[in-house]
């Protein structure tokens, strides 16, 4: 099974602000028969001609979301499509805010994005949030760090990925983090998102297919988790 | 700008708090500057500045830039009013200006020097206008505080005065395009033996065009994105460098074509980052009027501060504290780097978890999926003892780097770090920590030095 298993990293010459890129790393050493792909800005993604398992994208600057606006919008209709046929998609940062309406900058300009969530986000360079958050998706604990200039407003409430116990969702005033259609799951936690979240990982190997997944440095990685957990369950209770 | 009532009753109160501070033998170089601009926010803008004054900026290496540069005026007999005592943000320059001014608001000095904090140029260059902006180099630094280089870069270049004249980096893809249509200068080091053709570190902050955004190419790469680019898309290619250096580490110099001329000064590192430093005070002092003759004979009296390196030996066995600025993955990368390159059979502490940070919130980790540990992974580091809270996240960061995990141990509590050491074959021991454990790790050290000496 897991060698008909394709995950796609967009962009990752520059969507990789915040270590992102070894979630995918991650993947590599849980499904080692898995075929990655990497994608540059100006390549063909390779989800427009085939099907793939898992379609991956981490933070970015601001200058380069408007390049990746640009890149994705001729296939939007085909995003759309894997979307509806079930395909993972995981974009991590800022990475998410591409797939809503718009990002409006401070003086108000706009930045038409793919129009697939009917959410917008708004940035604020003189004004960096920096969070943690801690939440519940399905039976498993959710957490992981925010540093952004930007926040996503509009109603998420029936599209988003987890709700928030400790922190914020996708604007200071919202509980509801990210954003998620069938099996696209968008969210402001930077960095190695699977890695903090190795309940998470075994979730989408699960969707992948694979049957009684196994992770990586298993009794590591679940040890780290639990330790993370208490230690942000602990903060909350400050 | 005009010296206004509330200018100078902000310079009295400003220089009675410095005069304050040092009565009560603090070292006042931040708050005088702090409570001047905050009593008038344009403090920086209408105190009497010296003639000329030089700025250095940049993610690494501008405080030992600075201080190169201060020893080297300073031996050939210049007067320079600078903010090495203390703060590199507005405040720390505004206390440097203060304290060196009469209450009238004049400054004797006729040359400053300022190391400035790359988030503070909004606050400062518009104000103290330089006359050259030095800029060391531009990667990724702290998430939290720098968020990424494309912020950083446009907060300095959108503040840079049309006049002052950049001194840039070459080789340094990102900052060699601040304040594009300055006057500028460049310098560089040439292709080198040891240097590599393809990325070499995990990240790289200059893997696209800054013209077209197409992937870029290296003639030679030193680390991470320092080296010689060009794309194969436009035709964008590093700049030509007027002070192009070449180090020969062997013989303890450092050659630099200068126009015509071929200048030899006395090399005062072993490293390649500390060299970028060296070549960047050069190219300051030559801009500055000295000669090679007078750099040279004052480098040679020059040493560069190893305050973030200690050694100590007992039994044959070398016991190193380094600093490894955590939350860097650069500084960490570098430090990993240099440790792999020491010789013999070698142990490593890492005290790199934020105890102090960690008291308000949790630590963040995703600094360490951009730093390479995989610098540890080498046949003759034996075993690699992991401290603190997060020593589980660490050790999956081993893992994943490919350390066999009967080589590392966990030891939360990092002052029973050294009692886990197994001191078999041990030639070398290596304490890398954070800056916050620097106290932890001299006092791990010398418990070790004990250890040997009793053994």
């Amino acid at each position: 099974m897991a060698d008909s298993i394709i995950i796609e990293t967009l962009y990752p010459e520059f969507a990789n602000l915040f270590g992102d890129l070894m979630n995918t790393g991650y993947l590599k050493k849980c499904i080692p028969d898995g075929t990655f792909i990497d994608t540059n800005l100006f390549d063909e993604p390779a989800f427009v001609s085939q099907d793939v398992s898992m379609v991956f994208m981490g933070a970015m600057s601001e200058k380069q979301q408007e390049l990746v606006v640009h890149a994705l919008t001729p296939y939007r209709e085909r995003i759309t499509e894997l979307i509806d046929k079930g395909c993972i998609f995981l974009m991590t940062g800022n990475a998410m805010e591409i797939f809503g309406n718009y990002i409006e900058n401070e003086d108000e300009s706009r930045i038409d994005c793919l129009g697939l969530f009917d959410t917008y986000a708004r940035r604020f360079m003189f004004k960096r949030h920096n969070s943690y958050i801690l939440g519940e998706f399905q039976d498993m604990k959710l957490l992981g760090f925010k540093s952004q200039f930007s926040h996503s407003y509009g109603d998420n409430s029936d599209c988003y990925f987890y709700k928030v116990t400790t922190g914020c969702g996708i604007n200071p005033d919202s509980d509801l983090e990210g954003l998620r259609k069938n099996n696209f799951y968008g969210t402001y936690t930077i960095g190695p998102f699977l890695i903090s979240n190795p309940l998470f990982v075994k979730y989408l190997m699960t969707l992948m297919g694979i049957e009684n997944p196994e992770l990586a440095f298993e009794d590591t990685i679940t040890n780290a988790y639990n330790s993370r957990v208490r230690q942000f369950e602990t903060f909350k209770s400050h | 700008m005009k010296k206004t009532l509330r200018f100078r009753f902000a310079l009295f109160i400003g220089k009675a708090a410095y005069r304050t501070g040092k009565l009560l033998k603090m070292n006042a170089s931040h708050f005088p500057g702090r409570l001047a601009i905050n009593l008038c926010p344009d403090f920086l803008g209408r105190i009497d500045k010296p003639e000329k004054i030089v700025c250095v900026t940049g993610t690494n290496g501008k405080t030992t830039a600075c201080n190169m540069i201060l020893d080297v005026l300073s031996d050939c007999g210049y007067d320079v009013l600078n903010n090495r005592a203390g703060s590199n943000l507005n405040a720390g320059i505004a206390t440097a200006l203060l304290s060196h001014s009469t209450l009238g608001g004049k400054v004797k000095h006729k040359l400053a020097l300022f190391e400035v904090d790359e988030r503070s140029s909004k606050l400062i260059y518009p104000f103290i206008h330089p006359d050259f902006a030095v800029c060391t180099n531009l990667f990724r630094d702290s998430l939290q505080r720098n968020a990424h280089t494309e912020y950083i870069f446009n907060l300095i270049s959108d503040h840079i005065p049309k006049d002052t004249h950049m001194i840039l980096n070459a080789d340094d893809a990102i900052s060699s395009g601040l304040a594009p249509d300055n006057k500028r200068t460049y310098y560089s080091i040439a292709h080198m033996e040891t240097d590599h053709d393809e990325d070499i570190n995990i990240i790289n902050d200059a893997r696209i065009c800054p013209k077209c955004y197409h992937l870029l190419k290296y003639n030679y790469l030193k680390y991470h994105h320092i080296g010689n680019a060009y794309c194969p898309n436009c035709g964008f290619t590093s700049p030509e460098s007027d002070y192009a250096a070449l180090p020969d580490f062997d013989a303890g110099t450092i050659t630099v074509k200068h126009g015509d001329a071929d200048e030899t000064y006395p090399l005062i590192t072993d490293s390649i980052f500390n060299t970028y430093n060296q070549v960047t005070a050069i190219a300051v002092l030559r801009e500055l009027g000295l000669s090679p003759e007078e750099i040279s004979s004052s480098f040679a009296k020059v040493k560069v501060l190893e305050t973030r390196y200690s050694s100590k030996e007992a039994n044959g066995v070398e016991v190193i504290t380094h600093l490894s600025k955590g939350f860097n993955p650069i500084a960490c990368s570098c430090v990993f780097e240099f440790v792999s390159r020491q010789p013999g059979e070698k142990e490593v502490i890492l005290m790199l978890g934020d105890i102090y940070g960690h008291s308000h919130s949790p630590e963040i980790v995703t600094w360490m999926y951009d730093a390479d540990f995989e610098y540890l992974n080498q046949p003759d580091i034996n075993h690699l003892i992991i401290c603190g809270e997060r020593c589980e996240d660490y050790k999956l960061r081993l893992l994943l780097a490919g350390v066999s995990e009967d080589k590392i141990t966990c030891v939360p509590d990092e002052a029973k770090a050294h009692e886990y050491l197994r001191l078999d074959k041990t030639e070398k021991v290596f304490i890398l920590h954070q800056v916050y454990a620097t106290t932890a790790a001299a006092v791990a050290q010398n418990k070790i030095i004990d250890r040997l000496i009793s053994k």
